[in-house]
């Protein structure tokens, strides 16, 4: 899971900020609810000790202390209720000591007494047994008409309200997870469900170049910020693909409209070699034009060639071909050149490569790429020409141990009239256009050409064509053959 | 020999015209596809030499309603439209063959004599230049009673100059012939394999065969002409 992804991110955050959410809650929850009952009981405590103060011991000075001790029984049950009250008197003593209470929460004989504060002992007092328990406990004095001072205290362990909270703190622990997951999921799933769209339109964008513009995003008809970004994307394309068909255009109507005055040119400069005798000076000069006039016509060709391959508008005979013996019986033809300077031509080719291809334009890839990587490399070195399949792919090299090219240039050497040594390549001929040719044609055959080169060390072009299944192996059947003569 | 151009370029008309006269050939030249159309139709020609980018009526609708009428008129297209489609198209519709522009006369010339001679023409198995002689069934070259051995390339190059004696071959022609167009214009193929061919045919004797037209292309020719 790529962690930098908006999904996960987004999901991340919304969870980071739930979980803090839910904690925040349950902790108010909890310590609200605390308090709550910790007054509650308080105030319980407080007004059974007024009850007792007010209502029992103004009678006392009647009364016996079997008498108290029977009244508190009846009106509070201490032991059924768990509770702990003490009535003391000054100077006497405790006068009333609830028992022990029936869960045997608490020995009531423990709990000491309030810590001699004048005459001030009222309020509720938190105390901790040796056994463990903790208890409440509020303590209230009382002077009745006869002058004598009485200490009531009333108390209720605290494990009644940690029920509670035990209880609560159980249901958040059981409970926040579970919803968090939930969430989490929910969110995630919401998440992908929203940005799916935003995947195709990032793979259908992946795939868009120069040679397949006419393709468009799917636009998501949801009216949201999805349906405008594919909208202005498509705008987008469709202006690019625009100015790339005007760039296209040109090419190829300029290369058009230059093949007439080349033609007549061409013509005249025959007419005058042909029906005059010449003077050797003369001869020499329109020798020389019609050298130019043919250059000219072979750049003019090449360009068309390249605008039509890129419009898409050249129609290919793509039929299977057996790419391993095409560029074997192409190098034989091409060895000469190799040998006229001394080079080493190598071919490896194995056998039964079948590809679907115009066999006239790949056998044009085979030569450019020989032609270049002879036209680069010194006297004596070698040029390696491999062809091999890999996994449902035609691979074909041609390698050479040339002059290279530099790091600089290497991204341009596709390009249109690109040379890398501008002044040599001019003296040896070429207009700058067989490798953008090849590219051409790789790119309308679905093929990908790519160029490594170490400066100095020599350069690789290796060209990736699809290979066609098995069962679409059969000989090309013949094609339009030129009228022999 | 009678034949037709139409070609509404005027300079190109012309320059053909005047080209294909000096080769003795009679040629009418019509300059849109309508009189171009009126012509075939009215006349005999052994040829019609067609361009199909034509004012009026384009050349393509020439051609099918020439083999309308005339299903035997050879027609040799001339043409700048050189999409496979285009070519495909026109061959069904009864082109003879195509040239695409710019050409060179030379091609020209060879397409055309391919056209009329081809039929009735047969051609004898062996090609004599001078003292050069060619077997085409045997595939063995002598020159003046001796054997030359070739390798197969430089047989069927030094064939088709031979076949074409007298006549200038453009580079393009050879390469197309003998090789592949694959080859056009990138490599220098043609001028290695013709430095070959002089080492062995031309070198051990004192009268050379084969000459360097510059600019145009290459030419075996028994006459040492200026």
């Amino acid at each position: 899971m790529n962690i930098r992804s908006l999904r996960f991110r987004m999901t991340a955050w919304y969870a980071g900020l739930l979980v803090g959410a839910l904690l925040l809650f349950g902790v108010s929850v909890y310590v609200g609810l605390e308090r709550y009952l910790n007054l509650t009981l308080q105030g319980m405590l407080a007004s059974e000790c007024r009850g007792i103060g007010t209502e029992l011991l103004s009678q006392l000075p009647g009364k016996n202390a079997d008498w108290l001790a029977t009244e508190i029984n009846e009106a509070y049950a201490p032991e059924v209720n768990s509770r702990f009250i003490r009535v003391s008197r000054d100077g006497a003593g405790v006068i009333y000591l609830s028992g022990a209470p029936k869960d045997g929460g608490f020995d009531a004989r423990q709990i000491p007494f309030p810590p001699p504060r004048g005459d001030k002992k009222e309020g509720s007092r938190q105390i901790r047994l040796a056994s463990g328990q903790e208890l409440l406990v509020d303590t209230m004095t009382f002077t009745t008409p006869d002058r004598s001072h009485f200490v009531v205290e009333s108390g209720m362990p605290y494990q009644q309200i940690q029920v509670v909270l035990h209880g609560l703190l159980l249901t958040l622990a059981l409970y926040t997870p579970f919803i968090v997951l939930l969430a989490v999921g929910g969110g995630y799933w919401l998440m992908r469900r929203s940005l799916e769209p935003v995947d195709e339109i990032t793979e259908r964008a992946e795939g868009i170049t120069s040679t397949n513009l006419s393709e468009r995003l799917p636009v998501i008809r949801t009216g949201d910020e999805l349906e405008r970004l594919s909208a202005a994307l498509n705008r987008m394309i469709a202006r690019l693909e625009d100015s790339f068909q005007h760039i296209n255009r040109f090419s190829a109507d300029a290369s058009h409209e230059l093949r007439t005055p080349l033609t007549i040119l061409q013509l005249e400069l025959e007419g005058i070699v042909h029906n005059h005798s010449l003077s050797e000076l003369l001869e020499e000069q329109i020798g020389s034009a019609l050298e130019e006039t043919e250059r000219m016509s072979r750049i003019v060709e090449s360009l068309l060639t390249i605008s039509r391959l890129d419009a898409g508008e050249t129609k290919l005979d793509k039929l299977p071909l057996d790419l391993g013996a095409l560029v074997t019986s192409t190098t034989g033809e091409m060895s000469i050149l190799a040998r006229e300077k001394s080079l080493a031509l190598r071919t490896c080719a194995e056998d039964e490569i079948w590809v679907a291809g115009d066999r006239t334009c790949l056998q044009q890839v085979i030569v450019n790429l020989i032609h270049n990587a002879i036209k680069y490399t010194p006297d004596g070195g070698t040029v390696d020409v491999r062809v091999r399949g890999d996994v449902g792919k035609a691979i074909l090299e041609v390698v050479d141990n040339g002059e290279g090219i530099p790091t600089l240039a290497i991204s341009h050497v596709f390009d249109r009239f690109y040379r890398v040594d501008k002044a040599r390549s001019r003296a040896s001929g070429g207009a700058g256009l067989g490798l953008s040719i090849v590219k051409s044609i790789c790119a309308a055959h679905g093929a990908e050409v790519h160029v490594s080169s170490q400066e100095g060390r020599g350069s690789c072009f290796r060209v990736e064509l699809p290979m066609v299944a098995a069962s679409e192996k059969r000989e090309p059947t013949t094609v339009l053959r030129k009228v022999s003569f | 020999m009678r034949l037709l151009l139409v070609e509404d370029e005027k300079k190109v008309s012309s320059n053909v015209a005047r080209g294909l006269s000096a080769e003795r050939f009679a040629v009418d030249v019509a300059a849109d596809g309508q009189s171009g159309l009126d012509l075939a139709t009215t006349y005999h020609y052994d040829l019609v030499i067609l361009d199909l980018m034509l004012p009026k009526l384009d050349g393509s609708e020439v051609l099918r309603r020439i083999r309308s009428q005339n299903a035997h008129v050879p027609v040799l297209i001339l043409t700048a439209r050189d999409a496979v489609a285009d070519k495909v198209g026109n061959f069904e519709a009864g082109a003879d063959d195509y040239l695409t522009k710019p050409f060179a006369f030379a091609e020209l010339l060879v397409r055309v004599n391919a056209l009329l001679r081809r039929g009735p023409v047969s051609r004898s198995s062996v090609v004599r230049v001078g003292d050069l002689e060619l077997d085409r069934l045997s595939q063995q070259v002598k020159r003046s009673g001796k054997r030359i051995d070739l390798t197969s390339k430089e047989y069927s190059l030094l064939e088709y100059l031979a076949s074409n004696a007298g006549r200038v071959l453009s580079r393009t022609m050879i390469v197309e012939h003998v090789w592949d167009q694959s080859f056009n214009g990138v490599t220098n193929i043609v001028d290695v394999y013709v430095r070959h061919l002089r080492v062995k045919v031309d070198d051990p004797f004192e009268h050379k065969l084969i000459r360097t037209v510059r600019g145009v292309g290459y030419t075996v020719t028994q006459d040492t002409y200026s």
